[in-house]
């Protein structure tokens, strides 16, 4: 008996040459380290220095043009220094309004990056599609070169297109999410121990308390450029509520050290106690101020 | 006096070097144990040689490849390097490389090759820096011929079992297609005459010829699968055996039974055994590569018959979920996870893949079925080890290299996602797509071996 061969069978696929050579496909892209720093860019001359080098030139020159119009009265017979005056001036003026206008731009992203938090059971029912661009739209807030940024970006570069919408919520957690609030805790733990060692060493209540101000402050703009968000000076406002907190508790944590120092009447190693105590309240203060602030900004 | 010294410390010595190694083991060592359970032609050599390199190439380049695998976070790789297992070949990455630059694919694999991959993460920790200054991540990888492992099932049987159902396999489809010449030669075949060895040797080239036709045809389920490759471990020409009628298989005292019998029994306990104790023991992960293509290239009843295969091979491994402490001081190895895989992924147009994995499941459901009652966890992965297909505008067509090395688009009509969607008087054709020119950038662009790994590693 011969082998029963098997019939032939439809083929349900096609093929047609092209006229074209393969396209040479690219290596994936090299991930960079992420390299970012609080104040990373302050090495360039920032637009307040120059409103207020351009203030100070303009209270110069006048000073400058009074004194000369006092010996030289006709304008006409001094158009240049009145016009390198006019100059200075539109300088700072023009400085002066693009300040206030990044000033106002700060006090509005606060707004706008809370409300377009993005919400994770949302986003947990959305298609791939839809998804990616909430989350582009979502990444626009991100001030150029801030962390956030450089995450989304790494982010964007490991996206595949066989990803499906769980698999890109979960490379958006890990690269995005993950990444961004651990470099916060990095930043609000530096700020925190700052916090804490200037508390020690400040010799009375009012620089502590200015110290605190100051590097409260420091901590809500640098968790802020973690984020991607330059709230800017003004903008501060919503957070200075918790900042208001973190100081009343501070004052109160005054009060009980002042109280057992008191008591221990005022000895060295009092002393000693009192500005540790405050240095350790000090610093778990700030790290409740930067707490509340990752989960506003989260 | 110092030879007196050093046999007195030594001892000491080869103490304190055990107790470091198994401090290590315990301790700095994340070690998983693989068995690829894939039938030959599945892309397991492929998929070793591509697992490779992408790590590789993600730890010391630092390109940006398994975005999905955080288990081995990249900025954590400290380095990555190859050691063999005792006992085993190290697996020839270097050649498979060179015959890729030469545009060939990997010669299929015909020996057991070992190796481990081990990657060592730093510990960034600054208490745990101190203690445990590092983890290494220890993958323990067997490539072995696919041919093997469908020999497997043939140790829970007697001979007359199994040669009365590869007689009835080989009366249904689609064996049945090229057995024709094979059974007319037993129906031929003078067992009266007792079993000189050239008679045995007649016959056993007859089931040769029928072995590698069926191969060549697709046919996954071939046993002994170990015949069709020459390898040292067991010399069948001098001790081989071949199914033979019920007739007389039935009849224990027919001396050809008698003899084939005893072959039976020499080939379970000089070939099969130690294999599955030296190669398939001690695994706790399992990955069991299938590829759809061959079954889609030849016909429904092929993917039936894939189907049946797998479920066969899963009642081979022991599954089970031991704890840490059976694991490691019992040293109890159990399958705690398995991965279904379906290789070659890249040969589907992208808006296909969906039907792919509904096939997949399909295909592995009779396997699944042998350990539902078992806690250990499984999942199903598509996966394309390189990329050699390059996508088309239209959404069910792709492009790639044909043998002649030219630039063709194929169009595809949709996959079924299922078997009994399947018609049974159509195919899908495999593409013979080549080795592309930009082999690299394809391998490290390769799809889905990110979120096998991160399963596996969970």
């Amino acid at each position: 008996m011969s082998a029963e061969r098997p019939t032939p069978l439809r083929s349900k696929v096609s093929q047609r040459t092209l006229e074209q050579s393969q396209p040479k496909v690219d290596l994936p892209v090299r991930v960079e380290r992420l390299e970012w720093q609080a104040d990373g860019s302050a090495s360039r001359l920032s637009l307040g220095s120059i409103a207020l080098m351009s203030g100070a030139l303009c209270v110069l020159g006048f000073a400058l043009f009074d004194a000369m119009q006092s010996i030289i009265v006709n304008f006409s017979a001094y158009p240049v220094a009145t016009s390198l005056l006019g100059a200075l001036l539109s300088v700072f003026t023009l400085t002066l309004s693009v300040l206030t206008f990044r000033e106002w731009q700060g006090f509005t992203n606060i707004s706008q990056y809370t409300q377009s938090r993005l919400q994770e059971d949302v986003l947990a029912e959305m298609d791939k599609a839809p998804l990616l661009t909430a989350l582009r739209d979502h990444a626009r807030h991100f001030s150029k070169h801030s962390y956030a940024a450089q995450c989304f970006t790494r982010f964007e570069q490991s996206l595949q297109d066989d990803h499906s919408a769980a698999e890109v919520r979960k490379l958006y957690k890990h690269c995005v999410t993950d990444a961004v609030e651990k470099k916060a805790q990095e930043v609000l733990k530096k700020e925190s121990v700052a916090a804490g060692s200037m508390t020690f060493i400040s010799p009375n209540h009012l620089i502590q308390t200015l110290v605190i101000v100051w590097i409260s402050l420091r901590t809500i703009r640098r968790v802020s450029l973690v984020f991607g968000l330059r709230p800017g000076r003004l903008g501060n406002w919503k957070l200075l509520k918790v900042l208001a907190q973190n100081l009343a508790a501070q004052s109160i944590f005054d009060l009980a050290t002042d109280e057992v120092t008191n008591q221990i009447s005022g000895s060295l190693s009092a002393k000693f106690m009192e500005n540790s105590a405050e240095a350790v309240a000090a610093g778990a203060l700030n790290v409740r101020l930067g707490k509340t602030l990752i989960r506003l900004l989260r | 006096m110092y030879p007196v010294f050093d046999k007195v410390t030594k001892p000491f010595k080869k103490l304190a070097s055990a107790g470091r190694e198994q401090f290590d083991q315990w301790f700095l060592q994340d070690t998983h144990r693989f068995t690829i359970t894939g039938l030959s032609r599945s892309g397991k050599s492929m998929l070793f040689t591509s697992l490779m390199t992408i790590l590789k190439h993600r730890s010391e380049g630092q390109y940006n490849c398994l975005p999905l695998l955080t288990r081995l976070p990249m900025e954590l790789v400290e380095h990555m390097r190859l050691e063999p297992i005792d006992g085993y070949t190290l697996f020839p990455l270097e050649e498979h490389l060179s015959e890729l630059d030469n545009r060939r694919w990997p010669q299929p694999t015909e020996q057991v090759y070992g190796f481990k991959l081990i990657v060592r993460l730093k510990q960034i920790a600054r208490v745990k820096q101190w203690l445990l200054p590092y983890t290494d991540v220890v993958f323990e990888f067997i490539d072995y011929p696919g041919e093997w492992v469908t020999d497997l099932p043939m140790l829970n049987k007697t001979y007359s079992q199994w040669s009365d159902s590869t007689w009835a396999q080989q009366a249904s489809e689609p064996q049945s297609h090229f057995a024709g010449g094979w059974q007319q030669f037993v129906r031929e075949f003078d067992f009266e005459s007792s079993p000189t060895s050239e008679k045995v040797q007649q016959l056993l080239d007859a089931y040769l010829r029928y072995l590698h036709e069926a191969k060549q045809q697709g046919i996954s389920m071939l046993q002994p699968g170990s015949f069709l490759l020459d390898s040292d471990g067991y010399d069948w020409r001098k001790a081989g055996f071949t199914p033979l009628p019920a007739k007389i298989t039935s009849d224990v005292s027919h001396p050809w039974n008698q003899l084939f019998s005893q072959h039976f029994l020499q080939f379970q306990s000089q070939w099969l055994n130690p294999l599955k104790q030296s190669t398939f023991k001690e695994a706790d992960k399992q990955i069991i590569l299938i590829d759809l293509f061959e079954g889609l290239n030849h016909s429904k009843q092929h993917l039936y018959q894939l189907k049946e295969t797998l479920s066969h091979l899963a009642e081979t491994f022991v599954y089970g979920n031991p704890n840490w402490f059976s694991r490691h001081v019992l040293n109890k190895s159990q399958i705690g996870k398995v991965a279904f895989v379906a290789t070659k992924m890249d040969l589907a147009p992208a808006a296909q893949h969906d039907n792919m994995l509904s096939l997949l499941k399909d295909i592995s459901a009779g396997a699944v079925a042998k350990f539902a009652d078992k806690p250990i966890k499984f999942e199903h992965f598509l996966v394309s080890a390189i990329q050699t297909t390059d996508a088309d505008s239209e959404a069910d067509s792709l492009r790639f290299l044909n043998a002649n090395r030219e630039y063709v688009e194929a169009s595809f009509e949709p996959i079924p996602d299922a078997i009994k969607a399947m018609p049974a008087d159509e195919h899908f054709p495999l593409l013979n797509a080549q080795v592309p020119d930009d082999y690299l950038p394809r391998i490290l662009n390769g799809r889905g071996l990110d979120r096998l790994l991160q399963f596996l590693l969970e």
